[in-house]
C-alpha cells in the first residue's frame, strides 16, 4: 500500500498537468483549513457594513465588498469549506452505495442483478442537475439537502462503472482460480475484484468531484443551495448579478475559483488515468 | 431490416424507462415533500378545510392508487395544473419547447461544426503549438461554471461593447408563429428583420451552452482519429500510397466519428440540462426559464413536469443515438 502511495507521488510529480491539479486542490484543502486565519475579516460570514458596500479591491478587501459590505476575499476562503463539504460528502455517499450495488449487479448474474441495473439506468435517464434540482427543490435549501439530492443523482455513475469492470474482471483467470478454489463470493468481490477494478474508480471519483463542483454552485447560483448569508459560491455570483457590470470584482472571484477547483480535480483525474491505465497514454487517449 | 430491427429492440426498453422515470418523479413529489396540501391551503386553513383539499387532490387515497392516478393523466398528457400561472402545466411546457430546442439544435450545431475539425487538427499535429492551445481550451471549457461564462459574456459583449443584446430573445413580438423557431419562422415568411434580431439574442446563449460542448466533442473526436491513425487499415493506405490529406479526412474521419456521433448525442442532452442555468441568466423564454421560475415560486407541480418531459426527451435521445451508431457501425452489437 505504502508502495503503491510512493508510486502514485512519484509519478504524478514526473506528470506536469497531474502536479498542477495536485496544487490547485492542496490548495483549496489549505485555504478552508486555515480559512479563520487567512482571513483578514472573518467576522463578515455574518456580519454586514453598509456603508462599505460595493468597493472595489483595495488593500483593505483584496477582491472588494459585496452588497452587503461584507469582505468578499474572507467569505470566499469560507465558501471552500462548503464547496469541500457538499462534493466530499456526496461523493463519498455516491461511491458507498454505487460500488457495492455495481459489484453484487456484476457478480451475480440473475434478475436481481438486472433490477439493479435498470435502476441506475432510470436515475441515468435524467441529466443529473435536472435531477438533482427536483430533489433539492421539494427538500428545501440547505447544505444537507444539496448532499443529499448530489448523491441521490450521481450513485449510478459509480454502479454503472464498477459493473462493467466486475463482469470483465470475471473472466479474468486470476479471478476464476480463486472461484474454482473455491472462495466464498464476498471473499471473490472483496479481495480479488475490487483491488484490481479500483484504478478505474479512482479515475472517475476524482473527474467526478469537478462535476459534483459544478452541479453544487449551479444549484447554488438558482437559489437551491445554503440559505444567505451563507458564504457559497455559487449563490455569491447570482448575488452579484444586480450590481453588473460596476461591481465586476463581485462576480470575479467566486468565479475564477470555481473555474480553478474544477480544473484542478480535472486535471488530477487526466493525470491519474495516465498513471493508471496504462493503455491510454496521453499520446493516444488525450 | 437491419435497422428496423434495431428500432424494435431499443423501442421495447423505451416504455418500461419511461414508466421507471414516472415512479421516481411520482416518489421524489409524493413521499419525500413537506405536506402539499398544507402548502395549497396556507397557514390560517382549518384541518377541515385541509381535509376537503386532501380528498379533491386524491391525496386520501392510497399511494398505489394515487401513482395509477398519475401515470393516467400523464399518458392523457394532463400533467397538472400550475400553481403559478394557473393553466396547464402541459401547455406551459409545450409553449416553451420551441424556445429551448432552437437553442440546443444551434449550440449542437455550432460545438460540432468547430468541435470535429479541430479535433482532427489537434490529433494530426499532436503534441504540436496548436494541439497544446486545444488541449487548454477543452481543459478550460470543462471546467468553467456555465452560469459565471454567461455573466462573464453579458458583461464584455453585451454590457461593454455592446454588440449583442444583454438578454431575451427578440426585439418585439418576433415572426408569425409556424414552428415556434424564430430563425425558421422569419426565414419562412422573408421578415430579415425579425431573423436579424432572433440570431442576435442567439449568440451569447450559444455561446454558453456551445463551449464546454465543442471541448467535449473535440477530445473525443482527437482520441478516436488518433486511434485510428494507429491501426493497420491506415499503415495499409499509407504502403498504398494514398494522399495524406484523402487518408485523414475521408478514412480516419469516418472511423472516428462513430464514437463522435455517440458523444453528440449525449451532448445534446447534456446541453438540454445546461439550458436551465444559461436560461436563466439570458432570460430565454424556454423550459428553463420556467423551471427556474417554477423553483422560485414553489410550484412543485411544474417542476415534475419539467423534470419528466426534459427526461423523456433525454431518453428519446439516447434511442434515436444507439439506433443512428447501429446504422454507421455496423460492427456494433445492439
Amino acid at each position: 500500500m505504502i508502495e503503491t502511495i510512493k508510486f502514485l507521488i512519484k509519478k504524478l510529480a514526473q506528470d506536469r498537468t497531474a502536479a498542477i491539479g495536485v496544487f490547485l486542490i492542496l490548495s483549496l484543502i489549505l485555504v478552508a483549513i486555515f480559512a479563520p486565519i487567512l482571513a483578514t475579516h472573518p467576522a463578515d460570514i455574518t456580519e454586514f457594513h453598509p456603508p462599505e458596500r460595493l468597493l472595489g479591491p483595495s488593500a483593505e478587501h483584496y477582491f472588494g465588498t459585496d452588497r452587503m459590505g461584507s469582505d468578499i476575499y474572507s467569505r470566499l476562503l469560507y465558501g471552500a469549506r462548503i464547496t469541500i463539504a457538499i462534493a466530499l460528502i456526496a461523493i463519498s455517499v455516491s461511491v458507498i452505495i454505487g460500488v457495492p450495488i455495481g459489484l453484487l449487479a456484476g457478480y451475480y448474474r440473475n434478475w436481481v442483478s438486472d433490477a439493479l441495473m435498470r435502476v441506475s439506468d432510470i436515475f441515468l435517464a435524467v441529466p443529473q442537475i435536472i435531477l438533482a434540482i427536483a430533489i433539492a427543490q421539494t427538500l428545501g435549501p440547505s447544505i444537507q439537502n444539496v448532499i443529499l439530492a448530489l448523491s441521490a443523482t450521481y450513485w449510478p455513475f459509480w454502479t454503472r462503472l464498477v459493473y462493467a469492470e466486475t463482469r470483465s474482471a470475471l473472466n479474468e483467470p486470476y479471478v476464476e482460480a480463486s472461484i474454482a478454489l473455491g472462495a466464498s463470493p464476498s471473499r471473490v468481490m472483496i479481495l480479488h475484484v475490487l483491488p484490481n477494478i479500483s484504478s478505474s474508480i479512482i479515475v472517475r471519483t476524482t473527474i467526478g468531484m469537478g462535476g459534483t463542483i459544478l452541479t453544487a454552485a449551479a444549484l447554488g447560483f438558482l437559489g437551491l443551495g445554503p440559505p444567505p448569508p451563507s458564504p457559497e459560491w455559487g449563490r455569491t455570483i447570482a448575488e452579484s448579478r444586480e450590481f453588473l457590470p460596476e461591481a465586476w470584482w463581485y462576480a470575479a472571484a467566486p468565479g475564477i475559483a470555481i473555474f480553478l477547483v474544477v480544473m484542478g480535480f480535472n486535471l488530477l483525474g487526466d493525470g491519474l488515468r495516465d498513471i493508471l491505465d496504462p493503455r491510454t497514454r496521453r499520446s493516444k487517449g488525450g | 431490416m437491419r435497422i428496423l430491427y434495431l428500432m424494435f429492440n431499443r423501442l421495447i426498453w423505451f416504455f418500461p424507462t419511461v414508466f421507471g422515470l414516472l415512479l421516481l418523479v411520482f416518489t421524489i413529489s409524493h413521499i419525500i415533500p413537506a405536506d402539499p396540501v398544507a402548502f395549497l391551503a396556507g397557514d390560517n386553513a382549518t384541518n377541515e378545510q385541509i381535509a376537503d383539499l386532501r380528498a379533491q387532490y386524491g391525496f386520501d387515497r392510497p399511494l398505489y392508487i394515487q401513482f395509477i392516478n398519475y401515470v393516467m393523466g400523464t399518458f392523457q398528457g394532463d400533467l397538472g395544473i400550475s400553481l403559478y400561472t394557473q393553466r396547464p402545466i402541459s401547455d406551459d411546457l409545450l409553449g416553451r419547447l420551441p424556445a429551448t430546442l432552437e437553442l440546443t439544435f444551434v449550440s449542437v450545431l455550432i460545438s460540432a461544426i468547430l468541435g470535429v475539425p479541430l479535433g482532427v487538427i489537434a490529433a494530426v499535429y499532436r503534441n504540436s503549438v496548436a494541439d497544446h492551445i486545444l488541449r487548454l481550451i477543452t481543459v478550460s471549457g470543462l471546467a468553467i461554471a456555465s452560469f459565471w461564462l454567461a455573466i462573464l459574456f453579458q458583461l464584455f459583449f453585451a454590457m461593454e461593447l455592446q454588440w449583442t443584446p444583454l438578454q431575451g430573445r427578440i426585439d418585439g413580438w418576433g415572426p408569425d408563429h409556424i414552428t415556434g423557431f424564430f430563425l425558421l419562422d422569419s426565414l419562412l415568411v422573408g421578415d430579415w428583420e425579425s431573423f436579424g434580431s432572433a440570431f442576435s439574442h442567439l449568440v451569447l446563449p450559444v455561446a454558453t451552452l456551445a463551449f464546454p460542448a465543442m471541448a467535449t466533442i473535440m477530445r473525443f473526436t482527437r482520441a478516436g482519429v488518433l486511434d485510428a491513425i494507429n491501426s493497420n487499415y491506415v499503415l495499409y493506405e499509407q504502403a498504398m500510397g494514398f494522399p495524406e490529406r484523402i487518408i485523414i479526412w475521408k478514412y480516419i474521419l469516418r472511423n472516428a466519428l462513430i464514437g463522435t456521433v455517440t458523444q453528440i448525442g449525449l451532448i445534446f442532452g447534456l446541453l438540454l440540462a445546461g439550458t436551465v442555468v444559461v436560461e436563466a441568466v439570458f432570460d430565454w423564454p424556454g423550459l428553463g426559464l420556467y423551471a427556474v421560475q417554477s423553483i422560485m415560486n414553489s410550484d412543485y407541480n411544474a417542476i415534475m413536469g419539467f423534470t419528466l418531459i426534459t427526461g423523456t426527451m433525454f431518453i428519446l435521445i439516447n434511442l434515436l443515438v444507439d439506433v443512428l451508431q447501429g446504422v454507421m457501425d455496423p460492427r456494433s452489437e445492439l
